[in-house]
């Protein structure tokens, strides 16, 4: 529990380091959440195929999506994280049968609720890849980015993401 | 003319009479139900059927405070009137009344052996130990249920004393606004979740199986928007609005947890808000960490809150919680069909699932 904590400290706080240029646009911090059978394994096709994806995501791989715990993407979003993405095996696909099940129900309670506090849906994001689907990989990376640019360009400025 | 404002005066005069004989009314009945639940309370104890009555008393003040009775004597203590606010379900698994309990069960056993004999020759059953009679309303039964589905309770250790409920009142005598549109069959609570019913069934204006509480009927959908008004009210400002109004009662809290030890369903040996390892939302009252904090305690009810309104009334800084975990309740509502407290069988939304589960969201 505690290296999975220090592991999402690690992978939001690894950017932004001073000196860098970041007076062109903004470098975001997103941290995706991949499950080990399918979204991993989906995004290492992506890599070994060498297809293109903006590498602004952090990837920490979980055994299952059913295994993400709620307080690890507050925890994500409390450390400095622009987006969060949680990503597993499509229903029936579940190397443990259904943890992505309950995993759907958590995550759209999770996301009602973040809403609820004003903060942007954009910003949250869940998938379902499978290990076959780099080029899903790619674009769901993609338009993650795209949605958490879109949701930055529209903050009032001094409030923080979280 | 001198007729039309006599008429007039004498209507007046009629209305508050009938008023009046209403409050009186009203006084005898909760005074009667008063007398019938001491006495209900003191039969439990002197057969021995209890060894603790939890319900209401009076502090040496006046006010309504959570009693535990556990001698006939002291069943003359007991109180019942508009006061009675509190949950007392939040007993039930609170450390300090189960350890008692189990105390005074151990000393009980050793004397056991002898007592069993004496009960032989008598002829009579063996004394119940550690048995629990607790006094609830309505919408604290409902909390109940769902210790029981979960588990945390002993029910058949448990004799629940319901009574029927004209709704409670703040300290100004003002009726709590979870009591407006409570459905009948809270107010007046059914026989099968509970062991007694005291007091005669409450007739009630409006509210009339509206089914705006969370322990109604499941609402039909075209009846979903006024169940919930107070969270669409929420849920239609943009985004930026919501952050700023939510932020602005994040800014009071002082994390004094008083909403979590207040509430019947928070009963974790250790929770997650005092692990120190790893620590995942920072104790210090800050805009940040307490929008964490009151995410994941309406995260930790979503599917089991039964709106019992404990946390606001406990919140020293006037925090709308129930408005937070309403949201919750509504979202599994609408989602994943379900209402929290009305059947101890159930199962929580948050441990199951269903293949046809809503999931728009995911891509």
């Amino acid at each position: 529990m505690s290296g999975k904590a220090e592991s999402v400290r690690q992978a939001a706080g690894a950017v932004a380091k001073p000196g860098e240029d970041n007076t062109k646009v903004k470098k975001l911090k997103i941290v995706g959440f991949l499950c080990n059978w399918c979204s991993y394994a989906g995004a290492d096709l992506a890599g070994v195929s060498r297809m293109q994806y903006p590498e602004e995501i952090r990837i920490i791989r979980v055994p299952c999506s059913g295994r993400i715990n709620p307080l690890l993407v507050l925890k994500c979003f409390q450390e400095g994280a622009d987006g969060v993405l949680v990503s597993g095996c499509h229903p029936g696909d579940c190397h443990y049968q259904e943890g992505n099940l309950y995993a759907r129900r958590r995550m759209l309670i999770l996301r009602s609720l973040l809403a609820y506090f004003g903060i942007d849906e954009r910003r949250f994001h869940m998938s379902w890849v499978s290990a076959s689907e780099g080029k899903k990989w790619a674009d769901t990376v993609r338009s993650l980015v795209e949605d958490v640019r879109a949701a930055e360009a529209e903050v009032k400025a001094g409030v923080p993401v979280w | 003319m001198k007729d039309s404002a006599l008429r007039k005066a004498e209507a007046i005069a009629q209305k508050a009479a009938s008023e009046r004989q209403k409050v009186a009314d009203r006084q005898k009945a909760s005074e009667r139900q008063k007398a019938a639940l001491r006495k209900t309370a003191a039969d439990l104890l002197a057969q021995k059927a209890v060894d603790l009555v939890i319900g209401y008393g009076r502090s040496s003040g006046g006010d309504v405070v959570p009693l535990f009775v556990s001698r006939v004597e002291e069943a003359q203590a007991l109180e019942w009137n508009q006061h009675c606010t509190y949950n007392l379900v939040c007993y039930l698994t609170d450390p300090e009344v189960v350890g008692s309990l189990e105390r005074k069960e151990k000393s009980k056993a050793g004397k056991a052996e002898t007592r069993a004999k004496d009960a032989d020759k008598a002829g009579n059953a063996r004394p119940a130990a550690g048995k629990v009679a607790i006094v609830v309303k309505g919408c604290d039964l409902k909390s109940l249920v769902v210790l029981q589905s979960e588990n945390q309770v002993q029910r058949e250790r448990l004799t629940v004393i319901a009574l029927t409920c004209p709704g409670v009142a703040d300290e100004t005598g003002r009726l709590l606004a979870k009591c407006e549109g409570c459905p009948p069959d809270v107010y007046n609570p059914r026989g099968e979740l509970c062991d007694l019913v005291v007091g005669e069934p409450v007739q009630r204006p409006g509210g009339e199986s509206t089914g705006k509480q969370s322990g109604g009927p499941l609402s039909d959908p075209e009846n979903q928007d006024s169940t919930y008004c107070d969270v669409e009210e929420i849920d239609v400002l943009n985004p930026a609005e919501r952050r700023e109004l939510w932020d602005g009662y994040f800014a009071r809290c002082l994390r004094c947890y008083a909403c979590r030890n207040v509430c019947p369903l928070c009963y974790c040996k250790e929770c997650v808000f005092d692990q120190h390892d790893p620590r995942w939302v920072s104790p210090a009252a800050a805009v940040a960490s307490n929008r964490s904090f009151h995410l994941i305690r309406a995260y930790h009810l979503a599917g089991r809150c039964v709106d019992c309104g404990e946390c606001e009334r406990a919140c020293p800084v006037g925090i709308p919680l129930r408005r937070i975990n309403r949201k919750a309740a509504r979202v599994v509502e609408e989602s994943f069909h379900f209402r929290a407290g009305l059947d101890p069988e159930a199962k929580s939304p948050l441990v199951a699932f269903a293949n046809e589960d809503p999931q728009e969201f995911i891509e």
